[in-house]
């Protein structure tokens, strides 16, 4: 370590003046960056520190307390090596004319000063710890009113300091003693805390100097400081321990804090209670002690504390450290009074102005808030509505608002994929579409699921043979150049077709081709033209492309349509040879697959197999026509898995709705978190058997909850409805009934079979069920509290006309022969059971908190709390 | 620019937790100064202040809401050595026409612990209304209310000592039946040398207890824990948990690879290189568990998410005071879900789309509110009932209110 460490200091009473001393003493000033002056030492990202004044008249400085109660100026006590405490300033200040600035305060025997105390609550008193002497006090307190000259005179009575004879001390303590450190205590203005011998602190009271008030045998007489904000606790150390010690009970510690290396500071934070700030000697970081008071109630418990190191500096600086800031801290000072900021200083000067961040806490709300906290008094939120909300956490807004436009509940399956905002999920909502309408039509074979995928209509019942096998007879003649022949022999089969179908490749239906043409997919096209060997065809459509304006091809579909009708079977020819070498120059990649195709050598055709840009459905399609029975199974299998693996939703058209897919959807899931999509798929698409698979179920519960939480029930009520149409057999089970306060059984089933039995022969001139005893006991039903009429009569919320409620009227005739009136409907407190019609309770309660039952005090309406939830709307 | 919203939470010491309800409309405090504070979200999505009183006689370190089919519920845990069970009721004598500050009253007082609970969190719905608890002795304790209706009964099911003290808990809350019922539990134990910090337990059905199946010793978290969070689980193969220690970690808990003998396939898929943030206090994770939010020494907010290698990048960075929100660079370059399944669509269409969506409550300003909403099965009343009351009431017929009348002259 390098002779002088370097140490900083803020002032007491100036909130923007700090000082620092090694060699020389400097007082700074912090300005924001903006208005600081070029030569400033920028301190932290907003502020930068002035060097305001330098003081270098002082060699041996040992120790520096900076006069408390004047805001003008900076006094600084200076305690020196050869013992005198002095007292200067920076340039001429009102200290000057009292006689202050320059008085030095000598002992009778000149030894090291350990330590100097400006009082903090009366101005005149400074104390100065000192090395110890046989015959001489180590502690010495200087009443500078009993100094000559300086006890308010006027001006002209002030004599140069250096005329001045030294004081003598107003109080001594510590007979040969040595005084390693002191602090005053605020509360008791005489009270003196001090750090004898290496073996006691003791409490002095300058009013009875004679005993120490109070002490404790300890090692730990180093760095003495006193919480600013409780008098009794106070901190010392010793080597690389710390204690804490209350001086209510001052015979053992509160707490000890063991460290890694010795202490060389320790400091209460001044803004803050029970934190503690303490610098290990070549530590780049400040230990924060968050200390939690010992007394819980009445009772006394374990000290505790939660343990932080900051590293000023290195964390919260952004765009990169200085290299002079690295290296260890020298010494640190908390700011008087803005929170939680601390000024440190390194080895190498290097001046870090921080404000120690409180532990932030936070949340994430169900409804896409994000909450912290921002000090102690503070809560930051973010919510959806926010722009940065939808930077941050776009899936949970796309998939609510979804769920919202009734996504995946659309009747036909095709109309789901355009409100996805998706493009896989698009085609997949498209194919199942297809899948559907193809099995309807009898196209394909259905086997046990609406959705059958290509691999199960190319599976034949067990025990079959390959399919297929053969060739098809026409052996792979151009349609329309009989000149030459493509060595590419398309297979034909019913099962063939089928999956061809499936990957909708509809060659017989008219349009297939314009379509895709129309949609501007004129590669796409052509590459599909040539795959079923309709060469002239392809090249119409390439020419067709190059013409439309719209197409926006990166390359000429023109010079691709010539190069295309070249097109030569010879293996040897030139054509093939610069094809094969300029289609990886091709960005197209249905371009590239048809070069490929038409040179390929072998009948693996890997090139196009195997090409990721293509389509799904294409290769598959691809593989239906030109691959062997093995070869192509084998395809189909490695494809099927890379895809599941992928959890690539164009697997769906390889598995099919079938068991094969919850691991491919369940990939997907995994990758995206879509967990609506998934769900909407088992839904709407999934066979009743499928839909009980553990996997589906949870996908299901999952999506139901996620609902809830968003409070969109009308959308999961829905759900559960398209869920429910699926596995029509299993419609659950009444679940709550309605029954008699006398006999027991159920009223409601007479109320919904009504029409039927006991109630078919009664004339049905109304529409209104009027039961209004049990139709077991015969017994009447409760009356509405409000109207007193028996429950099951009218509640005459519509028609108030007295006699005439039997022939209500209604706007809307249809709801009311589906349902019962709301308004009719019982209802009643589940707390004190009273109620009646839900019209006659709801009105009520709009204007009452409590029952309308006489005597009743039950607030029925506000216990629960969940019926002042509100589902959001449906769009 | 971006500027957050501003609470002004009038806590007189420094808050140590917020939490949302199930809905995400209400928002418990709580903090050293020992006070609880409830707070209401208004149809303006204002937080009004909703009740507030002394919880605890020392720090309260947790504040979390149970499931509202339960019932207005919160269990808070202290420094005091207690967790305590309050629920909201309906004050006895409000002021008429005023509406008055909600009553939270003590249902249960948990003493069982000697020292300091630090965390305390109910469990998944589906196993009824149970509540972990954990404290610096290192007891991790699961109590039971047998009647969900009597909150003031609670029963101590087992205890779990973890031999080290425990700072931090998280339940799973994973809705699979194949999975039993699962807890993560971080200590802040300062010395590495006792090992990983992070430790599973499950509830065997067959034994009848909880035990740990899970030290992540793998990924080898040995500094101090200061917060734990599985993400909601929503149909994964697989749980994230987050730990919230000297940096942010993520680890993923898969089903175990075939023929082997540990519990979970365990991959550490989350630990930036480089240690910005400091410390991380804690971890929070979206709806989706897709994205996580964390708390650092520096005072800002991180997100992070996973891009489609499953690698965690941090994607934004929100300053603690909220005025400025900067984001990474690659904010830019990361895809987002819908770009993964689209990759031809342009990121910056996307960006614009998604900017555009509004609340949706604000689109639907002026159309009345459903009644049917308040019929929705979410009540805490879950008992059959008889209709009204006994019939004696009826007896002699109430005295009925003008309104009353006019709506049935007859009587």
């Amino acid at each position: 370590m390098s002779g002088v460490r370097l140490e900083v200091q803020w002032s007491p009473v100036h909130p923007d003046k700090f000082i620092t001393w090694g060699t020389d003493i400097n007082l700074y000033e912090v300005k924001s960056l903006k208005d600081a002056p070029q030569s400033s030492i920028k301190i932290s990202e907003t502020s930068a520190a002035h060097l305001l004044a330098s003081n270098s008249n002082h060699p041996y400085v040992k120790c520096v307390d900076i006069y408390p109660h004047n805001d003008t100026d900076v006094l600084l006590a200076i305690g020196q090596t050869n013992g005198k405490v002095v007292l200067t300033t920076f340039g001429p200040t009102v200290f000057d004319c009292l006689g202050l600035s320059g008085k030095e305060l000598v002992p009778r025997q000149l030894r090291q000063c350990n330590t100097v105390a400006w009082n903090p609550t009366e101005p005149n008193l400074v104390a100065a710890g000192l090395e110890k002497h046989r015959t001489d006090h180590s502690v010495l307190l200087w009443d500078l009113q009993r100094c000559p000259h300086s006890n308010g005179h006027p001006p002209h009575h002030h004599v140069p300091s250096s005329t001045m004879e030294p004081a003598r001390p107003s109080g001594e303590l510590g007979l040969s003693e040595t005084a390693h450190s002191l602090a005053w205590l605020r509360g008791q203005p005489r009270c003196l805390m001090v750090g004898l011998n290496n073996k006691h602190l003791k409490l002095y009271d300058f009013r009875e100097p004679g005993r120490a008030v109070s002490s404790t045998p300890t090692k730990a007489v180093y760095g003495l400081a006193v919480d600013p904000q409780a008098d009794h606790r106070l901190t010392s150390f010793v080597e690389n321990q710390i204690y804490v010690w209350d001086t209510r009970n001052f015979e053992k510690p509160v707490l000890f804090l063991s460290q890694n290396k010795p202490v060389s500071k320790v400091s209460w934070c001044p803004t803050r209670s029970n934190l503690l700030g303490v610098l290990q000697r070549d530590s780049s970081s400040i230990g924060l002690y968050d200390i939690q008071p010992t007394m819980v109630g009445n009772d006394e418990v374990e000290p505790s504390f939660l343990e932080r190191a900051i590293l000023p500096g290195v964390t919260g600086m952004a765009g990169g450290v200085p290299a002079s800031a690295v290296g260890a801290i020298t010494s640190f000072s908390w700011h008087p009074s803005h929170e939680n900021r601390l000024l440190n200083i390194n080895l190498s000067g290097h001046l870090i102005d921080y404000t120690v961040f409180e532990r932030i806490t936070l949340n994430w709300s169900p409804s896409s808030h994000i909450v912290w906290t921002h000090g102690w008094r503070t809560l930051k939120t973010v919510c959806d509505k926010d722009p940065i909300y939808s930077s941050i956490d776009s899936e949970a807004i796309l998939i609510k608002k979804r769920a919202m436009s009734g996504y995946g509940l659309r009747p036909n399956l095709c109309d789901n994929g355009d409100l996805a905002e998706s493009k896989d999920l698009k085609r997949l909502w498209r194919w199942l579409h297809l899948s559907s309408s193809l099995v309807e039509e009898g196209l394909v074979q259905n086997s046990g699921t609406g959705h059958p995928g290509v691999r199960s209509v190319l599976k034949k019942p067990e025990g079959s043979q390959l399919l297929g096998g053969e060739p098809s007879s026409s052996h792979g003649q151009w349609s329309e150049m009989n000149a030459c022949q493509i060595s590419a022999k398309p297979y034909r089969s019913d099962e063939r077709e089928q999956a061809l179908q499936l990957c909708g490749w509809h060659l017989d239906r008219e349009g297939f081709l314009d379509q895709l043409e129309s949609d501007g997919y004129y590669s796409r096209a052509a590459a599909i033209a040539v795959f079923n060997l309709r060469l002239r065809q392809a090249v119409d459509i390439l020419r067709r492309g190059a013409e439309h304006p719209r197409a926006t091809a990166p390359v000429n579909l023109n010079i691709v349509a010539v190069a295309l009708s070249g097109f030569s079977d010879d293996k040897s020819s030139m054509w093939r040879q610069q094809c094969i070498s300029a289609k990886q120059y091709l960005s197209d990649p249905y371009l590239r697959v048809m070069f490929s195709f038409l040179t390929s050598e072998s009948e693996s055709y890997e090139e196009v197999l195997e090409e990721k840009d293509v389509a799904v459905e294409d290769r598959v399609a691809f593989a239906c026509c030109f691959l062997s029975d093995i070869k192509l199974f084998e395809y189909l299998r490695n494809l099927t898995a890379k895809l599941t693996e992928e959890g690539d939703l164009g697997g769906m058209l390889l598995t099919g709705a079938t068991p094969e897919c919850i691991p491919l959807l369940q990939r997907f899931l995994d990758r995206s978190g879509d967990i609506q999509s998934v769900s909407f798929i088992a839904a709407r698409v999934f066979s009743p058997a499928l839909l009980k698979e553990d996997t589906v179920q949870e996908w299901i519960s999952n999506y139901r909850n996620l609902l809830d939480s968003w409070k969109l029930w009308t959308q999961r009520a829905h759900f559960d409805i398209a869920l429910s149409s699926r596995t029509e057999s299993e419609k659950p089970a009444q679940q709550v009934f309605v029954s008699c306060n006398f006999c027991g059984k159920s009223i409601s089933a007479f109320m919904q079979g009504r029409g039927r039995g006991l109630f078919a022969r009664a004339p049905n001139k109304s529409k209104v069920c009027k039961i209004t005893s049990c139709p077991n006991c015969r017994k009447p039903l409760p009356r509405c509290s409000i109207c007193l009429l028996n429950m099951g009569s009218a509640s005459g919320a519509y028609s108030v006309k007295a006699g005439s409620t039997t022939n209500r009227t209604i706007d809307s005739g249809l709801n009311s022969e589906k349902l019962a009136e709301f308004a009719n409907w019982f209802t009643w407190c589940q707390s004190c059971r009273h109620g009646g019609h839900a019209a006659h309770i709801m009105q009520w309660f709009s204007e009452h908190l409590e029952c309308p039952v006489t005597s009743c005090t039950c607030r029925c309406m506000s216990l629960d709390f969940a019926a002042k939830v509100i589902s959001v709307p449906a769009l | 620019m971006f500027e957050a919203h501003s609470i002004n939470a009038e806590h007189k010491d420094l808050i140590h937790d917020v939490a949302y309800d199930y809905y995400g409309q209400r928002m418990a405090t709580c903090s050293s100064d020992q006070s609880v504070k409830v707070w209401d979200q208004d149809d303006q999505k204002n937080w009004n202040l909703s009740a507030n009183w002394k919880a605890h006689s020392g720090s309260v370190w947790k504040v979390t809401w149970a499931h509202p089919e339960f019932g207005q519920v919160l269990a808070t845990c202290s420094f005091d050595r207690t967790a305590a069970i309050w629920e909201e009721i309906i004050g006895e004598t409000p002021p008429q026409g005023e509406r008055s500050l909600k009553t939270w009253i003590r249902r249960t007082n948990l003493v069982d612990s000697r020292t300091s609970v630090t965390d305390v969190k109910f469990g998944p719905k589906s196993l009824g209304l149970q509540l972990a608890t954990c404290s610096t002795d290192g007891v991790v304790r699961i109590y039971e209310a047998p009647d969900v209706m009597n909150l003031s009964q609670w029963t101590l099911q087992y205890e779990i000592n973890c031999k080290l003290p425990c700072s931090c808990l998280t339940w799973n809350h994973s809705f699979s039946r194949l999975h039993p019922p699962m807890i993560a539990v971080g200590s802040d134990d300062p010395s590495p040398s006792n090992g990983s910090k992070v430790a599973i337990y499950e509830y065997s059905e067959n034994s009848r207890r909880w035990a740990k199946t899970e030290s992540l010793a793998s990924i080898g978290v040995t500094e101090p824990v200061h917060d734990i969070a599985f993400a909601p689980n929503l149909g994964r193969s697989y749980h994230l948990l987050a730990i919230a220690t000297k940096d942010v970690r993520i680890v993923t808990l898969g089903p175990p690879t075939e023929g082997s003998s540990q519990r979970f396939d365990v991959q550490l898929t989350a630990q930036p290189e480089d240690n910005l943030s400091g410390t991380v206090w804690r971890v929070s994770w979206n709806i989706l568990g897709t994205i996580l939010a964390s708390s650092g020494d520096d005072g800002c907010v991180r997100l992070w998410k996973a891009n489609y290698m499953n690698s965690w990048k941090c994607i934004s960075i929100l300053r603690g005071d909220g005025t400025q929100a900067k984001s990474d660079t690659s904010v830019t370059n990361m895809p987002t879900m819908g770009q993964i399944a689209a990759p031809n669509q342009s990121s910056t269409t996307r960006y614009y789309k998604l900017g555009s969506i509004t609340n949706p409550n604000q689109v639907q300003k002026g159309l009345a509110p459903i009644p049917i909403s308040k019929w929705q099965p979410i009540g805490r009343f879950q008992r059959m009932t008889w209709i009204g009351s006994d019939f004696t009431s009826y007896g002699s017929p109430p005295p009925l209110e003008k309104s009353a009348k006019a709506l049935c002259g007859k009587t």
